[in-house]
């Protein structure tokens, strides 16, 4: 299992879970290492001390604050007697429909585990989990994790709880000096994008997106381990915003009713070609074979695929 | 007037939409520096060579991949660049899902997608996906790297989020909860509805205040005041073997 980044109680009226907290976002990025140009060793991060000149140990490490000018220097027991409660206990004070918090305020991804097997934690756990599933309900609480608090919102999520810390209110900025001072839209062409937009409309499906940057930067490393050469792509220009706006809001509706996909109709008007299908791997091409309906996709090959796409 | 961290072109079909993108949110925690605590000195990070056992500055450092056992691949700058694909500064909008079914894990950061130039493009954008309540996906390249990206209307503008990738998501099934055991029974799971409905409350973001910065400044100051910091014992909150009875007695001091 992962490694639990807390532990303490989750809290719900009277009745207390001990819980862990592990990361419901796992990392899947290629990781790239400072290394010393001359002989190509990995650095190693030290924490010196820039009086003394001497490694300082993390038991070493306290937590420095600029008072006025001053230095306060807090231990981590100290900074814990801040909110001894919070500290240890995720305490639920309301629940919320999930729909009424809009994502802004979500941060990171975490599971509630329970902390040991004990009959009593295995109940309490699941009828948390139980009740939560029922109701369609998230319970909103507070915690202090390291040297912060977080609002956190949980749920039930697969079987177990998820926790979801959240921003708070004055950590969301204003977008009111950012928003449009122009006049409302013609009806029409908002009608027409409305028609384009539904169109264009698809069942969220996670697994349709797969991280092409993490594909394309594994295949510089493995052409770069074989000596070949890497050059950065030409860069796709922007498109300027159409003379008349009406016009290619109508050329896309038209497109797309003939069941063209957004790639199409961008390319309706005869404009940039898009992204590179040298890129893609087999999957990805026969994904876009699908859409544009192209026949005898199913025993083509990449080169086949690319050939046909490009027509 | 914030200021803005990218320019560029969000389309869908033919129409082209100018943006500048701003950061959505931003951090407000009290933030420390580290200390060493024998001395008072501040702490420094330093990059060190194992073999020459010296400090090694930026300009003599590269990039590497770990492909086996200390052994890398040296990547330029430019060449991690070239995996950031070819999309320059454009977002092009290739679909569009209902905003709401997205589970928030796939949330990672937002930003506001603001007008350049204050075009009719952007308000007709915003119209749109504010009306039909979709979120338009597609691929946004950003400090060269390339990111899932969701667009909907926020507020008064249209936010732009980035999204984890599906492989990037843990699944209840993958952390190995013990099974087994009782169920809850039928009486437990009503009073915990109970006790959820007595709570149940119109989420307002200002409702919940971090109090803990306030808590932590006033320790800095009473630090500051040469008062000793009690330690307190670590309140563990009584784990009872008794459900029912715990959840009886919430409703009971709730409903008082």
């Amino acid at each position: 299992m992962a490694r639990a980044l807390w532990s303490g109680s989750i809290s719900f009226g009277l009745v207390n879970v001990p819980v862990q907290l592990v990361s419901a976002a796992r990392d899947q990025d290629l990781h790239f290492h400072q290394l010393h140009a001359e002989d190509k060793r990995r650095l190693e991060q030290r924490r010196v001390c820039s009086e003394e000149d001497v490694e300082v140990s993390w038991e070493e490490v306290g937590h420095g604050y600029d008072l006025d000018g001053k230095q306060v220097v807090l231990t981590d027991e100290e900074l814990g007697a801040a909110e001894p409660r919070k500290t240890r206990t995720i305490d639920i004070d309301s629940f919320t429909p999930l729909e009424a918090i809009d994502p802004i305020y979500f941060d990171h991804p975490y599971f509630l585990v329970p902390a040991g097997d004990s009959e009593g934690t295995m109940r309490a756990y699941r009828l948390l989990v139980a009740v939560m599933d029922r109701e369609g309900q998230v319970a909103l609480g507070r915690f202090v994790m390291r040297t912060k608090e977080y609002l956190a919102a949980v749920r039930a999520r697969d079987g177990a709880l998820a926790l979801t810390t959240m921003r708070f209110a004055d950590e969301v900025r204003s977008a009111e000096q950012i928003a449009s001072q122009g006049k409302k839209p013609a009806k029409r062409a908002v009608d027409n994008a409305i028609a384009i937009i539904e169109e264009l409309s698809t069942a969220w499906e996670p697994t349709d997106y797969t991280d092409c940057y993490r594909k394309r930067l594994q295949r510089v490393v493995a052409k770069k381990r074989k000596g070949g050469k890497i050059a950065a792509p030409e860069q796709e220009r922007e498109p300027e915003p159409a003379e008349d706006l009406m016009a290619a809001l109508e050329r896309t509706l038209k497109t797309v009713r003939d069941g063209g996909g957004a790639r199409e109709a961008r390319n309706a008007g005869g404009g940039a070609s898009g992204d590179d299908l040298e890129e893609l791997n087999r999957e990805e091409l026969y994904e876009r074979a699908q859409r544009e309906d192209i026949p005898g996709r199913s025993k083509m090959g990449k080169k086949d695929l690319i050939a046909a796409l490009s027509r | 007037m914030p200021r803005s961290i990218w320019n560029g072109t969000i389309t869908f079909g033919l129409a082209a939409v100018p943006i500048k993108l701003y950061s959505a949110t931003e951090s407000k925690s009290v933030s420390f520096h580290e200390v060493h605590l024998n001395d008072g000195a501040r702490v420094e990070h330093k990059r060190v060579c194992p073999k020459h056992d010296r400090e090694i500055p930026a300009e003599e450092t590269v990039k590497g991949y770990e492909v086996a056992g200390g052994k890398y691949v040296v990547l330029e700058k430019d060449e991690i660049k070239a995996a950031a694909g070819d999309r320059g500064k454009v977002i092009h909008l290739e679909e569009f899902v209902d905003a709401t079914a997205i589970d928030p894990v796939f949330f990672e950061k937002t930003y506001y997608a603001g007008p350049r130039d204050d075009s009719e493009p952007y308000r007709v954008l915003f119209e749109a996906l504010r009306r039909s309540g979709r979120a338009g996906i597609g691929r946004f390249s950003f400090h060269d790297r390339e990111y899932l990206v969701a667009a909907r209307s926020l507020e008064n503008v249209i936010g732009l989020h980035t999204m984890r990738f599906h492989d990037e998501v843990v699944t209840g099934d993958q952390l190995d909860l013990p099974g087994g055991g009782r169920k809850p029974a039928r009486r437990e799971i009503e009073m915990a509805e109970k006790l959820i409905s007595m709570l149940e409350e119109e989420f307002d973001p200002r409702d919940h205040e971090d109090s803990y910065r306030d808590s932590v400044l006033e320790l800095i100051k009473r630090k500051a005041a040469g008062e000793e910091i009690d330690l307190l014992a670590d309140v563990e909150p009584e784990h009872g073997d008794d459900l029912a009875a715990a959840l009886e007695a919430s409703l009971a001091s709730g409903s008082s």
